[in-house]
């Protein structure tokens, strides 16, 4: 593996508040996920990295040079934004030759590139009407686009698969783990674990504005399969249900509601409970009325992970 | 497959490398290509047409002088009078303030605005060659814009004496007027849009506050304004008995009029791509 | 498991109105203006004309003890509706009022149509006339500030200072002039700012047409006068149309040598149209073409 990015100290403030905090980090060629909850930073590391933004204490280097007012280095870097915007008056065609042209491509290359790229992102037919008119996928996709239209070395794509249909983010996943096996250095940000996981198994993990674990998914993976779940289940006979499953050893606890129509599992292993239970539902049969999962989100694992 | 993969990722490095190493176009070119982006975008947009029909407005004003002038019994005034008197006063004075004004804070303002900065800052040019290709790309637009009715205006009002050759030299001296005008105030705009974010409300009180009262200060007091430089350029006509109570220009001579006018712009210019270059600017929800 | 069809459960309660929904739109406003960097020192400035004026008040009260520092006429400085007149129609206050809606009126609507947010409003208990008053209360409540209470306060201090009702006794309608233009030149500029907010989705934009167009039509009416000599012109200039009838209002000369009614019928023609552009252009959904 070949070191790609580096950061030293890198901090960040906005006024009075905290964006990144001492971040000191290595990133290789190959897929690596950024990962968070809304607010954590991932944004604002993606923005430094990228030289967007001036970092208030800490130095970034790509391919060991440093990347603020560095342009020539945008030639081999490409960038996908968070932000829904474009020039709106622009053809989706137009918006992607434009920004080919500033790469100074000939002409023949620009429309060939801007093909390619709306091809891939399945735009193709709709390159004419204006990005106005585009839907919230749509322009996810040109956006997308952009950044590979030049065919770049270092992809950096902050929260790509927003917006998008499971179709949509299923290509786009795929076309990101082929731009690994090219070569690549892939870098992606998302709230959303089980995208990560579909993509990478390098992960950092960015909460409060620092990093406070990176490597391996499994590793997370484990932390968070050991990290108590909660499970609602509504059903017609919570107190038979519950002794077909009391002697498992990952069920931790189990609680009554006083309504006598739900109970509250909390289970270590929530992958081996949830497959469990569908055929405990048919022997007994018992009529389920809703399955929930109160703390099934990322936050609360962040939460869990941090010991609060 | 190792071999493959190792292959592949030792050619993807040595293609890089070479992108990198290959050099940049020049700084020129860089330009050239931020210009043609902008100039092609502004003049698809809205705003644009808009201005268009703005600019096109005294040439309808002209039109309607010229109807009733034929039409009514009015007193009937030159019409190369009617030019240099009323026509370019509306023009130097306000039009092209007002151009120069959205169009110059725009440069840097509708980037940050409409978060698209994101988009110019990681391409291979610099900052300054945006500022500077953005900066053209829309002082060209309005050059276009307000020179095609300056032109219309004055054959309008002198449709009877087209055959008067030195008319046209006129034309051409206050054509020449303009297009400096707007190169200067759109320098100065692109400058202020660049560090103020209240850009329009400060470029506004500097358009009809400072250069207008600063005329009405006899001496050097006056060479701080724009428009100073500008009436240098122009010949002044001559006021009542009293007007130099109210407003005595005293001009700079033209050579170092025109002079002062390239200075300012390059000054401003330089600014702003300094100041692009080292702000932050956050894109904002 | 059976999966059971679950019926939509009607809404059996009584459905409340608010009785000023409007109220939190034009709180909101006010607030987002006073937070913009500058405007407190903008709205304090055109403040200055009231106290000028009220400092003329206190001096034409007591004009014996500062004659020392007035030669000549002293009628200039004569409290009298001629007075009020000239506060409320001089060019500086005019343009102070500009100045103001360049600052709260240019996204009144403007910023809604680009975030998108007209929706958000119409999908709650709030009629479209609703919206407009919770938008134009912003305006009304700076202009008021700069119009119609410092023509109480003029007048209320004439009475103080002086220490009798004879200026009310001799001037009853006063106080209904004082109110009347107030209402009059706030609302002109009420629509005329919704207006052009309206128009666009750029605040910078909708800025420049609010000042842009007020001066332009004051430009306008300089060229065609100075070439025809002619004060009808002065029907171009937004300016003149108000001094014109505040003129009248204050039972004043008016300035130029037509009836003040004209300029009425072109204000009255400029909300007229302002108001059905704003009826058509804010509506909940937004159809891209």
């Amino acid at each position: 593996m070949i070191l790609i990015i580096e950061t030293q100290n890198l901090s960040k403030w906005y006024g009075n508040v905290l964006g990144l905090n001492d971040v000191t980090i290595q990133i290789e060629s190959g897929i690596t996920g950024i990962l968070g909850p809304n607010g954590a930073g991932k944004s604002t590391f993606l923005k430094l990295i990228t030289g967007q933004i001036k970092p208030n204490i800490g130095k970034v280097k790509i391919k060991g040079e440093k990347i603020r007012n560095n342009y020539s280095l945008f030639s081999i870097i490409g960038f996908c934004p968070e932000q829904d915007s474009f020039y709106e008056e622009m053809t989706g065609w137009e918006f992607i030759t434009s920004l080919l042209k500033l790469h100074h491509f000939s002409s023949t290359e620009i429309k060939a590139r801007a093909q390619d790229a709306l091809e891939i992102v399945e735009l193709i037919n709709d390159k004419d009407r204006v990005i106005k008119s585009y839907s919230r996928g749509m322009r996810q996709r040109l956006k997308f686009a952009q950044a590979i239209a030049h065919e770049p070395e270092i992809i950096i794509l902050d929260e790509p698969l927003n917006g998008m249909d499971p179709l949509g983010r299923r290509k786009i996943i795929k076309l990101i783990k082929s731009y690994e096996r090219e070569g690549r250095t892939i870098i992606v940000s998302s709230h959303v674990l089980p995208e990560i996981e579909a993509m990478t198994k390098r992960i950092i993990l960015i909460h409060q504005g620092k990093i406070f674990a990176q490597g391996n998914i499994h590793y997370i993976r484990d932390l968070i399969d050991t990290h108590p779940h909660i499970i609602s289940i509504k059903c017609s006979n919570p107190r038979e249900l519950a002794s077909k499953f009391i002697h498992e050893e990952y069920v931790l606890k189990v609680h009554f509601s006083s309504t006598r129509d739900s109970l509250l599992i909390e289970t270590n292993n929530r992958d081996k409970f949830f497959s469990l239970l569908p055929s405990l539902f048919l022997e007994s049969n018992i009529e389920v009325k809703e399955i929930t999962s109160p703390d099934d989100n990322l936050q609360a694992v962040f939460d869990y992970l941090v010991g609060k | 497959m190792i071999i493959s993969k190792r292959f592949l990722i030792i050619w993807w490095e040595n293609k890089m490398n070479e992108k990198i190493k290959k050099g940049l176009p020049s700084f020129l070119k860089s330009t050239k290509d931020v210009f043609s982006f902008f100039f092609f975008l502004g003049k698809k947009a809205r705003k644009t047409k808009v201005f268009y029909l703005v600019s096109f407005f005294p040439v309808i004003m002209v039109l309607v002088i010229k109807f009733v002038q034929i039409f009514s019994g009015l007193p009937h005034v030159q019409g190369i009078f009617i030019f240099s008197n009323h026509i370019m006063v509306l023009y130097l004075q306000f039009l092209i303030l007002i151009l120069a004004l959205f169009f110059g804070t725009s440069v840097c303002s509708e980037e940050v605005e409409g978060k698209t900065l994101t988009y110019l800052t990681t391409r291979p040019v610099s900052k300054s060659a945006i500022i500077l290709g953005k900066y053209a790309a829309y002082t060209l637009l309005i050059v276009l814009m307000t020179g095609i009715g300056l032109i219309l205006t004055f054959l309008i009002l002198n449709v009877n004496n087209l055959l008067d050759f030195s008319l046209y030299k006129i034309l051409f001296k206050y054509t020449i007027v303009l297009i400096l005008g707007l190169i200067c105030y759109t320098s100065f705009f692109t400058f202020i849009g660049t560090f103020l974010k209240k850009s329009i409300l400060f470029g506004l009180v500097f358009s009809f506050g400072w250069e207008n009262v600063i005329q009405y200060f006899p001496g050097s007091t006056q060479r701080f304004a724009i428009v100073h430089y500008l009436k240098s350029l122009l010949p002044f006509p001559s006021g009542g008995r009293f007007s130099f109570l109210l407003f005595r220009l005293e001009p700079t001579s033209p050579g170092v009029a025109v002079v002062m006018l390239f200075l300012i712009t390059g000054v401003f210019l330089g600014l702003a791509c300094l100041f692009f270059s080292q702000k932050e600017y956050i894109l904002e929800d | 498991m059976t999966i059971k069809e679950k019926g939509y459960t009607h809404w059996d309660g009584e459905l409340k109105e608010g009785k000023f929904p409007w109220r939190p739109i034009t709180r909101w406003g006010i607030k987002l203006t006073f937070k913009k960097k500058f405007f407190k020192l903008l709205f304090f400035t055109s403040l200055v004309p009231a106290l000028v004026y009220l400092a003329g008040i206190y001096i034409s009260e007591r004009l014996e003890d500062f004659r020392f520092m007035i030669k000549g006429p002293t009628e200039f400085i004569q409290t009298n509706p001629a007075y009020f007149k000239s506060y409320f129609t001089n060019d500086f206050l005019l343009f102070m009022m500009v100045m103001i809606l360049v600052f709260c009126g240019a996204g009144l609507i403007s910023d809604d149509l680009k975030y998108n947010s007209l929706q958000l409003y119409f999908s709650r208990p709030l009629k479209k006339k609703d919206y407009f008053f919770g938008k134009a209360f912003v305006i009304v409540f700076f202009l008021f500030i700069v119009t119609l209470i410092p023509g109480l306060v003029l007048f209320f201090m004439k009475l103080i200072f002086s220490g009798s009702f004879k200026f009310f006794v001799s001037y009853p309608w006063l106080l209904v002039s004082i109110i009347g233009y107030s209402f009059l030149v706030t609302g002109f500029f009420s629509f005329y700012a919704l207006f052009l907010s309206s128009l666009s989705k750029n605040r910078r934009y909708v800025a420049i047409f609010i000042f842009g167009l007020y001066i332009f039509s004051d430009i306008l009416f300089g060229i065609f006068y100075g070439i025809f000599r002619n004060q009808y012109f002065a029907l171009l200039s937004i300016k003149s149309n108000l001094q014109q009838v505040g003129s009248f209002i204050f039972n004043q000369k008016t300035p130029y040598d037509f009836s003040w009614f004209y300029s009425f019928l072109i204000l009255f023609f400029i909300c007229v149209l302002a108001g059905l552009v704003l009826k058509k252009k804010v509506r909940g959904v937004e159809i891209v073409k």
